[in-house]
């Protein structure tokens, strides 16, 4: 019972070999599903070439997609929809790498992927970065592309994100709206929520700046801190959650992939609040995801192709993009927006203006590790 | 109670893991298809006996090791998910079909005005209720039916059975589809009671936590589901002590410790009365 579910994957599939699907520049192939992102408050990132490419020049460029697949509304998705929309703005012969066990396969992915000459390959996942490390340098004609990490090589550009900007804006929000009664559904309180799905760096990451927000809102909101040790069990999402709104709770964020659905479900039926994670969650449950703390996966795709055509992907570095790309934000609270009295949402404008000011500097783990005043 | 049906017929079942993701499964696409969350259940309970009654039949009629057969299930269930999921569905995590409907939660008049009690007598759904009833009435069958007590004997000392005329074969059979079809309500529980969709992890080792009770309780319904309270109170008391400062993985291992310490007590008070009985023997 305590064999990782990929281990037992991985015995049971390993003649399951990858999936080659997408060649050429059309559009076949993909399953991806419509995700919308559109971030609260901030425009939307700059979806424009840097210049006018050159003509004739063509670019073969691959995507590899990660766990959970094309079709998982979240990641992928998002990420495939921003391939796309690099595809139509520039001279771009596209190809999807999928497989059916991505982390076993890994290796021998990346190896292809670099043997066949692209001249850009996207890799979106986390666990093949061993590998992409490795090969990289063998194949100095090819660029490498990893979202969520620093350059692996001197061909390889990073993308991360500045997630704790975006989840301190959820804070600020989630604090407020705990103590109005006027919001529907709220017993007026000073605690909210936040479950991670493992406690680690690049997840505290996301809960740090959320209690940060709170703070700043209000010290003496009590921010209640859990981790279901796990990604993939919605039962105890639910439990967990269901744990703090009978702590008083109004607003629960979920930082814990498919552990989160059950999160937002427990929302649902104790007619309470969840935050959503990575793309808009909001229609999950209309009306009980205050909002979405939402990653431009999409964008990021988009710039590193952005910058292959301009010449101008040198590899090597690493990009930072936050709330003032539009790459990191509060989703559009279609459902909710109604219901959250507009000076909330004021303030979160307010706060959001000054972090891209740099007047609010939120706390970052991976950089500066956890701070002595989060408690988890 | 399924497994500790299964068990008293002799067969220890590991199984019960995987015959709860299939019923988990079949719940949330019946009730999706069909929209009446009642109709997934049945289906759910059909699936899981299917799937016990095969299980039963690789091990009494193919004599295959009940441990390794069921290892072989808990595997073959997960790579079967782990396939049809991104085939069939076009998904890899989770699946929330649209039209699902969860189960309803039914109140108990009087009983949820109780102060205290009432939100932990009433309000869940009918399958909860169902798995209390089902204490007392596996009780009767196991202890009061003829059926029940040719099954004690078939797992009590099979051959011996045997002699006596007993079905002994088919008595197994219909123990593990009973542990299966228990299986396939429990869950369908978590895909539409607790929960209202599916996910190829959503079990989570509750099976094996159920295999757990059932061994705690010596395989008596009374004790086995008082197992299973303790188990379960000690995980809800992991969840409110995680969000207040102790470390989250520490006191979600809680009900798995108290599973390796009520099943060491269990054995060293077996044990005990074990010698104390030679003893006696021989005085």
């Amino acid at each position: 019972m305590t064999m990782s579910n990929r281990l037992r994957l991985s015995t049971i599939l390993p003649a399951i070999a990858l999936i080659l699907v997408s060649c050429g520049g059309t559009t076949s192939g993909g399953t991806a599903s419509s995700v919308s992102a559109a971030t609260f408050g901030s425009k939307e990132p700059s979806f424009k070439p840097m210049c006018t490419p050159a003509a004739g020049k063509q670019f073969k460029v691959a995507l590899i997609i990660a766990q959970g697949g094309l079709g998982d509304q979240s990641y992928n998705d998002l990420a495939y929809s921003g391939f796309q929309r690099a595809k139509t703005d520039f001279s771009v012969v596209g190809r999807v790498i999928q497989s059916a066990d991505i982390v076993s396969q890994g290796q021998a992915i990346v190896q292809q992927a670099g043997q066949a000459n692209f001249d850009l390959v996207i890799d979106l996942e986390f666990s093949t970065y061993d590998a992409v490390k490795a090969a990289a340098p063998s194949f100095p004609n090819t660029q490498w592309m990893t979202p969520n990490f620093t350059s692996l090589a001197a061909n390889d550009t990073g993308y991360l994100f500045n997630e704790q900007d975006g989840s301190y804006l959820a804070g600020a929000l989630a604090a407020q709206v705990t103590q109005d009664s006027k919001v529907p559904g709220i017993t007026p309180s000073k605690v909210i929520g936040v479950i991670g799905g493992v406690k680690a760096v690049g997840i505290d990451k996301f809960l740090v700046g959320y209690a940060q927000g709170a703070r700043d809102i209000d010290p003496s909101v009590k921010v209640l801190v859990n981790y279901s040790n796990g990604f993939g069990d919605p039962a105890k999402g639910k439990q967990l959650a269901d744990a703090m709104f009978s702590q008083g709770a109004n607003v629960v964020y979920q930082v814990a992939g498919g552990t989160g659905t059950g999160v937002i479900q427990a929302a649902q039926s104790a007619n309470k609040y969840a935050i959503g994670v990575d793309s808009d969650q909001d229609a999950i449950a209309p009306g009980h995801v205050l909002t979405s703390m939402i990653k431009r996966t999409d964008f990021a795709v988009y710039d590193s192709i952005n910058r292959l055509a301009c010449g101008k992907l040198k590899g090597g570095e690493t990009i930072n993009l936050g709330l003032k790309e539009g790459a990191v934000g509060l989703s559009q609270m279609k459902f909710t927006r109604n219901a959250i009295p507009s000076k909330y949402l004021d303030k979160v404008a307010d706060l959001q203006q000054k972090i891209i000011d740099g007047k609010i500097k939120v706390w970052n783990t991976i950089t500066q590790g956890t701070p002595s005043w989060f408690t988890s | 109670m399924g497994g500790l049906v299964n068990r008293q017929g002799g067969i220890v079942n590991i199984g019960l893991e995987p015959m709860m993701l299939v019923g988990a499964f079949t719940a949330v696409v019946v009730s999706a298809q069909s929209g009446n969350p009642f109709l997934g259940v049945l289906a759910a309970t059909v699936a899981g006996a299917l799937l016990g009654l095969l299980f039963s039949w690789s091990i009494t009629r193919l004599g295959a090791n009940e441990i390794v057969a069921g290892l072989g299930l808990n595997l073959l269930v997960l790579g079967f998910f782990g396939y049809l999921l991104p085939t069939a569905f076009k998904i890899e995590g989770t699946l929330l079909p649209a039209g699902l409907v969860g189960l309803p939660k039914v109140e108990i008049p009087l009983v949820n005005q109780i102060p205290g009690l009432g939100p932990i007598l009433s309000g869940h759904d009918i399958l909860t209720y169902l798995s209390w009833l089902s204490v007392p009435l596996v009780s009767v069958f196991l202890y009061r039916t003829p059926l029940g007590i040719e099954l004690r004997a078939t797992g009590a000392n099979e051959e011996a059975a045997r002699a006596a005329g007993v079905p002994t074969l088919r008595l197994r059979d219909f123990s593990t589809v009973v542990a299966g079809a228990f299986s396939g309500l429990a869950g369908a529980q978590l895909s539409l009671g607790v929960v209202t969709l599916f996910n190829k992890q959503m079990t989570g080792g509750r099976g094996f936590i159920a295999l757990a009770a059932f061994y705690f309780g010596d395989a008596r319904p009374a004790l086995t589901a008082l197992g299973a309270v303790i188990f379960g109170v000690f995980e809800a008391a992991g969840f409110r002590l995680g969000s207040s400062g102790v470390p989250s993985q520490l006191v979600q291992m809680l009900p798995y410790l108290v599973v390796v310490i009520s099943l060491t007590l269990v054995a060293v008070r077996r044990e005990l009365r074990v010698r104390e009985r030679a003893r006696a023997a021989a005085a």
